[in-house]
């Protein structure tokens, strides 16, 4: 076996990871895939490591008394998702160092082991493909591979072999990661930390620089959020919390308990408890009501919220990561033409990537659809026409685009391209099978419309006043009305709607509320045996459009 | 002797534990800074109370349940003396069996002798359901511990669970149902059908349009799959939807006449903040599940 590690190595090692990883913390901050989840990986961990390894020096102590020390360094520093799980991972090492003076290899090797289980703990849902993993699999891998000939050199090697391996497959484990082209940023971040660890052993003498705090303040973008944004990704919140013995039976605590409360107000918690401090981490809408929540636990140390949907400014990156990958192809798309935003959201909601604006009254060109096509990116691309005027410029777009294989499904009605598209299943078929199907399913489906009539006449038997509503399906009108939902139930009786199983009532913009309600009571009454679903379509032109399956 | 649990999640009520001796362990869920016990936090489920508020937009959560929670429901019967056979929801569906096993190796620690065994239904609410009942009746009926795991092996995947799902969002968020391609979204109209595979795990296996076709499609499942289905249990579950679990009633009895035996169950609040309401299954005796 290999020399021993004591606390002045241990230190040295701390040190060099937080000055490595800070050499390439912008490297990191850009694989963030979210559209600001969580602030900056590469600037989380630092911060998190920085407060571990500046821990005032402990000459003479053991390895114990060290790794105690810096973990709780850590623990005080520690911020975003992955800075609170690195500090985990440093803690459990403490634990499992906990008392010995000097380590050999197979001692160090089984602390990291306990420093994997403990992040696994703090975490309320495990996510795999995320540092989480790569540490695992790093520890056990080397673990392995100790035998009485392993010398740290060689230890520290095997390590970065598999951290950097495991890295690479965190895109097969998370979805997220693959869409985006990127590997795990908390991943990555612990690659730069060991790497500088290992030049440690190497014998390297590291030498701190304080590069003070950035602050987040400085870095960060507020016209990102303006007074016409809605807020979607909340506030990333951290805290410190001291547990009262005024407020709480400290013996009865159960971080357990404190975990549920704080996951039943947000999302993406990690927390955990150190003696009376509990650190939190939780992204929520509404960082007000958790903080009255856990404060009925004690008082804050620290506190940070941020909203999540300031943009960082990007740091300016001169080398790639090398990781990086290609952004990934989907292998089906779909486009879809609607106008309306309640229709758009519809089709955008049924898995539409592209919506394009258009329709009766506005028939998209082929540049709109190559547009579209550009963007989705996908071996094959399935287009919804939703009206007989686009169907062709649908067609020439797919002739003209090579990139990708385009079927056109000739929807002559956005209720066809709706209803075909909330039946299909594209997994495992080729575009040819998908596009069939799809039209198979747009087969049955009667749409039906209710407009103001332009101009008085007489068409399909039926008169026709000027400013009254018609009901009109396939070109041929069924209903004349000064009402428009007295238009629309004739419409509906004349196509027999009672011997479908769904109608599916579209509000167009020039229909109320209340005419919308008047009319879905009235179909609802009418036929019992059919589901009848309203939904507010807002689509210009057509008051109502009445999809029938 | 031997005692059996089993846990909230298999939809079993305190009243009908009482039936055959079971004992409840409470899976959570929680809301609004509130985490609730099924039959600790209330002693009567009001399922049609706890389904509007999901319809009136609030989303729980739900969690695993603590290593000293365990200790807790188990440690009274090892220190008695007693073995202890849970029959539990599915493993694959969630992590709460981890803080099980601590909690079962510290007891084993302290009370060597004391003897525990599990089975796994592979399944959530009504797939448990049936099962939970049938072992019920075995152990009431005195059979051992082992020959209850032994029919539990030979057994177990021989009650097949289809249900329709309503509002995808639920199932979508909690992540617990394969199979659903990843553009599929809000589905107007459209029910996708969803069943338990011998893993355990929630599948997608297609979808119908309409409510009639998807509750001719359950039924169409259990004329194919069901076997000797008359005399087992037969599991209508539902989270809040009486119209169809009326229609659905009518149609088993006009397919296997007046006198069948069907058990109503409302699916338990913490299985059903996965769901969401307005789902509705069935659960049989069955060929073994696929």
């Amino acid at each position: 076996m290999d020399r021993l590690i004591n606390g002045v190595l241990f230190e040295n090692m701390v040190k060099g990871g937080a000055e490595n990883l800070y050499a390439n913390k912008g490297i990191v901050n850009d694989l963030n895939v979210f559209p600001i989840p969580d602030g900056d990986t590469g600037d989380n961990m630092y911060m998190t490591i920085d407060s571990g390894a500046s821990a005032p020096s402990s000459d003479g102590d053991g390895l114990g008394e060290v790794s105690a020390h810096i973990a709780h360094g850590m623990l005080l520093g520690a911020r975003g998702n992955s800075g609170v799980i690195l500090s985990r991972i440093f803690a459990g090492i403490a634990a499992g160092l906990e008392g010995v003076e000097e380590a050999d290899i197979k001692t160090f090797g089984e602390a990291l082991k306990k420093g994997s289980a403990e992040a696994y703990n703090a975490v309320s849902v495990p996510v795999e493909g995320t540092i989480l993993t790569v540490f695992r699999d790093a520890v056990s891998f080397a673990g392995e591979r100790i035998n009485a000939e392993t010398t740290l050199e060689g230890y520290f090697a095997d390590l970065i072999t598999e951290l950097r391996r495991s890295l690479e497959r965190t895109p097969d484990l998370l979805d997220v990661l693959k869409e985006a082209g990127v590997v795990d940023s908390g991943g990555a971040g612990l690659v730069y930390i060991v790497e500088g660890m290992k030049n440690a052993v190497y014998g390297e003498q590291i030498t701190r620089t304080d590069h003070g705090a950035p602050s987040s303040a400085h870095n960060i973008n507020i016209d990102t959020f303006t007074s016409d944004s809605v807020l979607e990704f909340g506030y990333c919140t951290e805290f410190l919390l001291r547990l009262q013995k005024s407020k709480i039976d400290l013996d009865k605590f159960d971080i357990n308990e404190f975990t549920e409360l704080v996951k039943s107000l947000g999302d993406s918690v990690v927390s955990f408890r150190d003696g009376t401090i509990v650190k939190v981490h939780v992204h929520t809408m509404t960082p007000g009501v958790v903080l009255n929540e856990v404060q009925k636990y004690g008082e804050f140390l620290t506190l940070k919220i941020e909203n999540m949907m300031l943009q960082h400014n990007e740091t300016v990156i001169e080398n790639r990561f090398e990781f990086k990958k290609e952004n990934v192809r989907k292998k089906f798309g779909v486009v879809a033409v609607a106008s309306g935003e309640g229709l758009k959201e519809m089709f955008r909601s049924l898995g539409a990537d592209e919506v394009v604006d258009g329709g009766q009254s506005m028939n998209p060109s082929s540049g709109d659809f190559i547009k579209a096509f550009e963007k989705i990116n996908a071996d094959n691309i399935l287009v919804f026409p939703n009206n007989g005027n686009v169907i062709l410029a649908a067609m020439q777009a797919a002739d003209m685009y090579d990139k990708s294989v385009i079927k056109v499904v000739p929807t002559k009605t956005v209720g066809e391209g709706y209803s075909a598209l909330s039946m299909l299943d594209s997994e495992g078929k080729t575009a040819d099978e998908a596009a069939e199907e799809a039209e198979e399913y747009a087969k049955g489906v009667v749409t039906g419309f209710v407009s103001r009539a332009g101009r008085t006449t007489e068409m399909d038997g039926v008169s026709i006043t000027t400013g009254d509503f018609i009901g009109f399906s396939d070109d041929v009108v069924y209903s004349d009305s000064p009402d428009k939902c007295a238009a629309a139930s004739v419409l509906c009786d004349k196509l027999d709607a009672g011997s479908f199983d769904v109608i599916i009532l579209l509000a167009g913009k020039g229909a109320t509320d209340e005419e919308a309600e008047r009319l879905y009571d009235e179909l609802t009454e009418k036929y019992k045996d059919t589901e009848i679903i309203m939904q507010n379509g807002g689509q210009p032109l057509h008051d109502f459009i009445l999809v029938l399956e | 002797m031997f005692v059996i649990f089993t846990d909230t999640d298999t939809d079993l009520t305190p009243k009908r534990a009482a039936d055959y001796g079971y004992h409840l362990i409470s899976m959570p869920y929680s809301y609004d800074g509130k985490t609730i016990y099924p039959y600790e936090d209330f002693d009567e489920f009001k399922d049609k109370e706890f389904y509007d508020m999901l319809r009136g937009g609030v989303l729980p959560t739900t969690s695993a349940i603590s290593k000293e929670k365990y200790l807790e429901y188990f440690e009274p019967y090892f220190k008695n003396g007693d073995d202890i056979l849970y029959v539990h929801f599915s493993e694959a569906m969630t992590m709460t069996f981890t803080n099980m096993r601590a909690a079962v190796s510290e007891l084993h620690e302290k009370y060597p002798a004391a003897n525990f065994y599990t089975v796994d239904t592979k399944g959530i609410t009504i797939e448990s359901y049936i099962i939970v009942l049938e072992i019920g009746e075995l152990y009431k009926a005195g059979k051992s511990a082992q020959e209850i795991i032994e029919w539990a092996k030979d057994n177990v995947l021989n009650y097949s669970c289809y249900l329709f799902a309503d509002d995808l969002k639920f199932f979508k968020r909690s992540g617990r149902v394969s199979g659903f391609s990843a553009a599929m979204g809000t589905l107007i109209g459209v029910r996708p059908i969803i069943t338990m595979n011998a893993e355990g795990k929630m599948v997608s296996i297609g979808k119908e349009r309409g409510k009639k076709n998807a509750l001719n499609r359950l039924l169409a499942y259990m004329e194919e799959k069901g076997e000797d289905v008359k005399n087992h249990p037969i599991i209508i579950g539902h989270t809040d939807d009486d119209a169809d679990v009326e229609e659905i009633s009518a149609m088993i009895r006009a397919k296997y006449g007046e006198d069948t035996n069907i058990e109503v169950v409302a699916a338990n609040p913490t299985a059903g903040s996965h769901c969401g309401p307005n789902c509705l299954g069935i659960s049989f005796r069955s060929v073994k599940r696929d």
